[in-house]
């Protein structure tokens, strides 16, 4: 009996004590609770409302344009974007850097219309029928990258083609990146998945020309399809061809081709022409090609342009100037004064032939002059004629509804990899050449977006004073004279503290 | 608070502890930012994610004499028996690291003016690594402070502190090794969905991870929820050290 | 003035204060006196608010420590058995975080703390680190620390222990200067210290309180106890009877310290020891026994704590 009393606690006692742990124990608990729910809160509904970018090219935010044309969209659209890959925890310094937080902001913006995830097809196989049932795109071989999917049809993305480089750098033995086209390649993929190609166009191939890669993609972007039509022995010109592109033949075209063309332009063709002077075609006088622009009063000469106005040279060069649009070609860009390099000279033909009305498109200065090299740069003919305008494009048209058209351009400021890769898709000139588009297809259909690209970050230091001499300073302060010095400074307070 | 914020901060700088805290902060700092140099190209946002992970030394170094000497030297008692709160007392120890820590960081401070003199760029992305790189720093402290009331070594609560913060720097790997345990487990005893778990699991614990949360911050992308994830944990314990201190009082062991 | 009532404090299943109630007066000395693990330092860490008590109230000049903590705690400065010293601060940087803890007002720092500084007598070391302190002026700064803030109660836990005679008779001279403006609980296991310094005394033991006296009642209650020890040669038998023949003498204790000189110590217990000792060297002389030496012992705590619950049986 005594013991089960002495047992009994006396509640008064113990109230203070249980009541302060309850307290202390309670208290940690609910604000675990507090913080778990508000994190979630946080996380879950307003995460998206309070994220803020503030990038300075607003490189993961999608533009005005991007927002309107997905408006545009009927609400039931369903895009799907997959990534064939398992989405590195960290993005940054990958090639997803400017790439993924973008695509968050499409599904951001897109009211549901858009589905972004990320699926590694070595993981989950049947990710690949799922997108592509007939195996058409071969996607196994994808990985890596994005797959845009629009009812049952699919454009691929690379994250390659997510970005501008640099080509001259590549002799460094990397590649530069120079621009971000993420949202450029995205939205008008998901453009042409959703509206079509408007029209095609025929990029001939194997006249030793370079890569087309980055025409190819501003003709994407205008909603024109880019075919490669490669130079044969029964060459001809498709049927459903809306525009014959030249980018850059080095080798001048056959008689086939000849015959092939000139049907194509009589039938009403258009025509896209783009050569230069280099080293390599310095001989080149394009005869027969000649003939054919001939049929539209054109004639490209085997002369390079020299530009002797130290207003137009850019640094001094007289092979490197600018251009200035002529009357009827100033709204093609939003300046009218043009880069162009070592340009040839394009001019009327010398008797007009026929009822095809040329114009000038780009002129030099007053004081320009023709010039001849060989190819080791060396001057064969020179200044003769000097203190002259010449034209570094025409246009050419014939009459009727629908009739032929053609621009030649005797310089590849507008047109080449190398010119675009390191100026960006949205050079002045690029813009050039897209109104020269738009003007050559105007009966069709038009992709009217014009989405930015952007700047990428550029963390070089200016190489005059990152020197290797400035790197040992670098090294020498911050490695080993501060810390050095802290460790003085802590011996000697230990030594003067321990002391009193 | 602001006598024990006085009293700890000026403590570093009577022993050779903060000294010796500000020379390791340099000499690594110092060693990021010269082999980013050397190469031609200074990101300070990559310098100050790669300091990131050295929380996990100095962090302890700051925070593990901080309450766990207090109860060695017995000078704990003036916490209780003056008309200071506790927690104050427990804001003012967690200010002083914090601001230890800003002085560290003074060396960042100084590598941006050198970067900027070189025209390098300092853009939107770094402003946003360093705020994360401060919330982090309370973040840890707190969890450092926590590890120091818990004990009255101050080697254990190195010990401590280094494997929390160990841990959190750790969390997605964690995750995805509990989530790929879970998923062979489940698919051994023929669960359908066992790959859908395993990742929900890793998800679920990758969720907690403050470094997943905060990554886009280096792209210029700022998330008001990951700093508030960050304040609140460091909330948390600021509260559970609180708790550890007040527990003396009721505490009947 | 404090007032405290039926504290309680548990640890576990044990219980080190049981229901303890006394009352401190203003500007009084009490003693708090007790063996090692009576329950002194529990007590005084529940009154400076250190710790809870498990039930029971604590008000310090009519604030609750545990309801007003900070308008009470304003009020004490506490000496720890073991003082708060930052071992790595000087005596000045120390008692200006002190300053800084207790809130006092920048403008009456100064003055203070020169008052307290050479009150404690430690203006010659106050640039000196505390951890380089002997341990006397380490405690003489531990006082300072307490009286930071004018507080008007003061409460020292053991301020004596550790030190070196002269260092106590100092300390103890300071804690008599502070008792014309303090009220002060001093707690020792000494009875001689607490008699020195203390106007009343509270005797605890194993938690609970033994007894609450004026410092002259216990002198009364402790009249009946006084022993004499004696150191003499002579015969081992006899002495002993003849000595408690006596008048006065209630008791008395032979021990051979030496046989070969017949060498022996004899403990008396009497109640008025100068009488008794003319009476002891008359009889001493008379019988030719040498006397030796001869003193007063004091009694033991644990003698006192006998003799209080026997008085109190008496009674």
């Amino acid at each position: 009996m005594n013991k089960i009393v002495s047992n009994v606690k006396n509640p008064q006692n113990d109230d203070r004590s249980d009541k302060l742990k309850l307290y202390s124990i309670g208290s940690v608990v609910i604000l675990i609770a507090i913080v778990l729910l508000v994190n979630v809160l946080f996380d879950k509904i307003l995460g998206k409302a309070l994220t803020f970018d503030f990038s300075d090219a607003l490189s993961n935010t999608i533009s005005q344009e991007s927002i309107d044309y997905i408006n545009g969209l009927p609400a039931d659209t369903k895009i799907r974007i997959v990534g064939l890959f398992d989405k590195p925890a960290d993005v940054a310094q990958t090639e997803y850097q400017y790439i993924c937080p973008l695509l968050d902001d499409y599904v951001k913006n897109s009211k549901g219309k858009i589905t972004v995830d990320y699926i590694n097809p070595n993981t989950q196989p049947t990710i690949i029928s799922q997108l592509d049932p007939d195996n058409s795109f071969n996607l196994s071989s994808q990985t890596g990258n994005f797959v845009i999917k629009y009812n049952d049809k699919i454009k691929i993305i690379s994250p390659y083609d997510c970005y501008s480089y640099d080509e001259t750098y590549l002799s460094q033995g990397y590649y530069y990146v120079t621009g971000n086209n993420a949202e450029y390649s995205f939205t008008n993929s998901m453009y042409i998945l959703t509206n079509g190609y408007s029209c095609k166009a025929y990029l001939i191939t194997g006249l030793e020309e370079d890569d087309s890669n980055y025409i190819a993609k501003i003709l994407e972007s205008m909603a024109i399809e880019p075919i490669g039509l490669p130079v044969s022995e029964n060459f001809t010109v498709p049927e459903d061809c809306d525009l014959i592109i030249m980018n850059g033949p080095q080798n001048d075209i056959s008689e086939k081709m000849y015959v092939e063309l000139s049907s194509f332009i009589k039938r009403g063709g258009k025509l896209f022409v783009a050569v230069d002077f280099n080293v390599v075609n310095v001989t080149e006088k394009y005869e027969r090609l000649n003939r054919l622009l001939n049929e539209m009063n054109l004639v490209i000469d085997p002369y390079l342009i020299a530009e002797n106005d130290s207003g137009y040279q850019l640094g001094g060069y007289q092979l490197d100037h600018l251009v200035k649009a002529c009357e009827g070609f100033t709204d093609y860009a939003e300046i009218t004064l043009l880069h162009s390099t070592n340009a040839r000279s394009v001019r009327s033909a010398d008797i007009p032939g026929n009822t095809f009305k040329t114009a000038p498109v780009l002129r030099t200065s007053e004081n320009a002059s023709t010039t001849a090299l060989d190819q080791y740069g060396n001057v064969i003919e020179s200044s003769m004629v000097s203190g002259k305008q010449f034209y570094a494009a025409m246009y050419s048209a014939g009459e009727g509804d629908d009739p032929a058209k053609a621009f030649v351009f005797g310089t590849m400021n507008f047109t080449s990899d190398q010119y675009i890769s390191s100026y960006g898709i949205n050079d002045t000139n690029v813009d050039f050449f897209k109104s020269c588009l738009r003007e050559l297809t105007s009966s069709k259909q038009f992709n009217t977006l014009n989405v930015p690209t952007k700047n990428v970050e550029n963390f070089s230091l200016d190489a005059t004073k990152s020197t290797t001499s400035a790197s040992t300073v670098v090294l020498v302060v911050f490695m080993i004279l501060i810390p050095v010095l802290l460790v003085a400074l802590a011996v000697i307070v230990y030594n003067k503290r321990k002391n009193l | 608070m602001l006598a024990i914020f006085k009293r700890e901060f000026l403590s570093y700088f009577r022993s050779p502890v903060g000294y010796v805290a500000i020379a390791l902060f340099s000499f690594l700092s110092g060693f990021i930012f010269y082999s980013q140099f050397a190469t031609g190209a200074v990101n300070i946002a990559t310098e100050v994610i790669s300091l990131r992970s050295f929380f996990v030394i100095i962090v302890p170094i700051i925070t593990m004499g901080l309450l766990s000497e207090d109860k060695k030297r017995g000078t704990d008692v003036l916490y209780y028996t003056t008309p200071v709160s506790l927690f104050n007392v427990v804001v003012g120890k967690v200010l002083a690291a914090f601001a230890l820590y800003a002085i560290m960081f003074i060396n960042v401070v100084i590598h941006i003016i050198v970067t900027l003199a070189c025209g390098g760029d300092f853009e939107v992305g770094c402003i946003g690594t360093i705020i994360v790189f401060f919330f982090m720093a309370f973040m840890f402290i707190t969890i450092g402070l926590f590890a120091s009331a818990i004990t009255d070594s101050q080697i254990i609560s190195a010990i401590v502190a280094f494997v929390i913060i160990l841990v959190t720097q750790l969390i997605s790997t964690i995750g995805s090794y509990a989530g790929a345990a879970v998923t062979s487990v489940l698919s051994a005893i023929k669960v359908e969905s066992a790959t859908a778990a395993g990742n929900g699991i890793a998800s679920a614990i990758a969720w907690f991870d403050p470094f997943v949360k905060t990554q886009d911050f280096r792209l210029g992308i700022f998330s008001v929820s990951a700093l508030i994830y960050l304040v609140s944990i460091g909330v948390l314990f600021l509260y559970l050290t609180f708790r550890v201190l007040e527990k003396k009082r009721w505490s009947q062991a | 003035m404090i007032e405290i009532n039926n504290l309680v404090k548990r640890y576990g299943d044990k219980k080190a204060v049981k229901g303890i109630s006394f009352t401190v007066n203003d500007d009084e000395v009490l003693g708090f006196l007790g063996p090692n693990g009576a329950g002194k330092t529990t007590t005084m860490n529940i009154i400076t608010g250190y710790l809870s008590s498990t039930s029971g109230t604590v008000k310090v000049n009519g604030h609750d420590i545990l309801e007003e903590p900070e308008l009470a705690k304003k009020e004490i400065g506490y000496l720890p058995e073991n003082p708060p010293l930052y071992t790595d601060m000087t005596v000045n940087e120390y008692l200006s975080f002190i300053c800084d803890l207790k809130g006092v007002p920048k403008d009456k720092r100064k003055e203070q703390l020169e008052n307290i500084k050479s009150m404690v007598k430690i203006d010659d070391v106050q640039d000196r680190l505390i951890g380089n302190l002997s341990k006397g002026y380490k405690q003489r700064v531990g006082i300072a620390q307490a009286l930071v803030g004018n507080p008007s109660i003061l409460i020292l836990d053991e301020p004596t222990v550790g030190l070196d005679p002269n260092q106590i008779i100092e300390i103890r001279r300071l804690i008599k200067s502070l008792s014309k403006t303090h009220s002060i609980i001093i707690s020792s296991h000494i009875l001689s210290e607490i008699q020195e310094v203390a106007d009343r005394v509270v005797i605890i033991n194993r938690g609970k309180i033994a007894a609450v006296d004026t410092l002259s009642d216990l002198s009364k209650r402790l009249s009946g106890q006084s022993k004499l020890l004696l150191t003499f040669r002579g015969s081992a038998k006899d002495s002993a009877a003849k000595i408690r023949t006596i008048k006065g003498v209630s008791a008395a204790v032979p021990r051979v310290v030496d046989s070969k000189l017949s060498q022996l110590e004899i403990t008396i217990s009497t109640s008025d020891t100068t009488e008794v000792r003319t009476q002891i060297f008359y009889l001493m002389a008379n019988e030719g026994w040498p006397i030796l030496e001869m003193r007063s012992l004091d009694p033991t705590l644990e003698e006192v704590f006998l003799s209080i619950t026997a008085g109190k049986g008496r009674a």
